[in-house]
């Protein structure tokens, strides 16, 4: 499973960061980065979940 | 054209403005039912659908944000008012001020603060949450953000009180919209004293930062300073109030969720979360139309001034099973709180470090409270839906 955050889309909300600061870290302005290349380990699948679902914008999104 | 339950009698609207801050579930799944548009005669047309409000957020080509007059400010303010690509500019200056590292450093200073407040009330053993801590606490983080003297407290509250509800404030016989525009030209006036003064002795606030700042290399105009901090003026204060009283009354109401919050430090994260959604303090947004628009079959002229409901889009159980119950551990903890799209709020992470580090703080020193003996809780029925007073009791050292 890979995290994925289309830029054009964030807004800034941080939500994915604050719920899964192990796979996302905040930017100067706050938006979500992606950590390293977005490969999630197994025991963080949740997290990402997480991260994906609380995104106001919709801008988290989990590829295989 | 057909709209869903019109009400023009007074007495009937009294009633709904009653039931939408009272009430505000069950009144919005009722609108809801009765179609995708409410209109109520001199309001604004108001979208109810989780989908029809998260499209109007994000489009602002059709539904833009150009209109003047919040608050008694006749200018645009900054950046409510100015949509893309300008919009652009001042969110890509103002975000990094208000981006979580940024916000990090204040959290000590709001948790000072909240303590100092409650050190005031703990040995009496009752106060009234409203006025002794909701009011004051984000009304000194504003003047620390903007390196005014903490002694200014009783002032500014007079300010925000003006702007947001001046026939509270107005003295009889006085008319409460001469009150608000003579105040907001005093406000202006003292914003740009303020800005004169940081331009010739900088120091480490908000005014200072934007005093120095540039996009594509020109400095902000001293207009564009004002009407930026007349924003963080109307916008900063009471929305975080009014949350603060939101949350509590539902604590009040809600002993397993108190009992989670005394039991399980940081529990209070996502408790926040998801009574911003249940609750949705600020419960619409404006947005004008720019085109003519479809919704749920209807078509609404170009235009057309328009309230987006985030309190019904927040509980519409259409795209969010289980929307009607609060559940911190649902899955999805979107919501609309702070609105969405290119407008949402530039200080969502301000206001969630000061909800967490209020609800935090309490419930360190007084686990166990209630609502005052006979108390009643009167909501006020505007769009900021808040408490002008919640008196709290709790058993004192003295007391037991």
């Amino acid at each position: 499973m890979k995290l994925v955050i289309d830029h054009e889309l964030c807004q800034g909300h941080g939500r994915c960061w604050d719920n899964a600061p192990e796979l996302v870290e905040d930017d100067e302005a706050g938006r979500g980065v992606v950590r390293g290349d977005g490969r999630v380990p197994d025991a963080l699948e949740g997290k990402a979940r997480e991260a994906a679902s609380a995104c106001p914008e919709r801008a988290v999104r989990l590829e295989p | 054209m057909s709209y869903s339950a019109t009400s023009t009698d007074d007495g009937a609207r009294r009633q709904l403005a009653y039931e939408r801050s009272a009430r505000p579930r069950e009144h919005f799944a009722r609108l809801r039912a009765n179609g995708p548009i409410h209109r109520d005669g001199a309001e604004s047309p108001m979208l109810l659908r989780r989908a029809d409000v998260e499209h109007a957020l994000r489009h602002w080509q059709e539904y833009s944000s150009d209109y003047a007059g919040v608050m008694g400010s006749e200018e645009p303010i900054i950046p409510l008012n100015v949509d893309p690509p300008l919009h652009v500019r001042y969110r890509r200056l103002l975000d990094p001020y208000f981006a979580p590292r940024k916000i990090a450093p204040l959290q000590q200073a709001v948790q000072q603060h909240t303590n100092d407040l409650i050190d005031a009330f703990i040995d009496r053993g009752s106060c009234d949450f409203s006025t002794e801590l909701a009011v004051p606490l984000p009304c000194s983080t504003f003047l620390s953000l903007f390196g005014l003297p903490l002694d200014e407290l009783h002032a500014l509250v007079r300010w925000k009180d003006i702007m947001i509800r001046p026939e509270h404030v107005a003295a009889e016989g006085e008319d409460p919209h001469e009150l608000q525009a003579r105040t907001v030209r005093e406000i202006y006036t003292r914003f740009q004293a303020e800005i004169e003064d940081r331009r010739a002795h900088p120091r480490d606030d908000l005014i200072t930062y934007l005093v120095q700042a540039e996009i594509d290399g020109d400095k902000l105009t001293d207009s564009e300073l004002r009407r930026i901090c007349f924003l963080m003026l109307s916008a900063g204060l009471d929305t975080v109030t009014i949350s603060l009283e939101c949350i509590f009354a539902f604590l009040l109401d809600d002993d397993e969720a108190r009992q989670m919050l005394v039991h399980e430090p940081g529990s209070e994260v996502n408790l926040v979360e998801e009574l911003l959604r249940w609750e949705t303090p600020v419960q619409t947004v404006s947005r004008i139309t720019t085109c003519p628009v479809h919704i749920g079959g209807e078509l609404i002229p170009a235009g057309e001034k328009l309230a987006l409901s985030l309190a019904s889009a927040n509980v519409d159980p259409d795209g969010l099973p289980g929307a009607d119950e609060v559940d911190v551990r649902r899955g999805d903890l979107r919501n609309f709180a702070f609105g969405g799209g290119p407008h949402r709020c530039l200080g969502s992470n301000l206001a969630r470090m000061e909800l967490r580090t209020v609800v935090r703080t309490w419930h360190d020193r007084i686990p166990e409270y209630r609502l005052a003996p006979g108390a009643e809780l009167v909501w006020n029925s505007s769009v900021l839906r808040g408490l002008d007073h919640l008196p709290l009791v709790w058993a004192t050292e003295a007391s037991a």
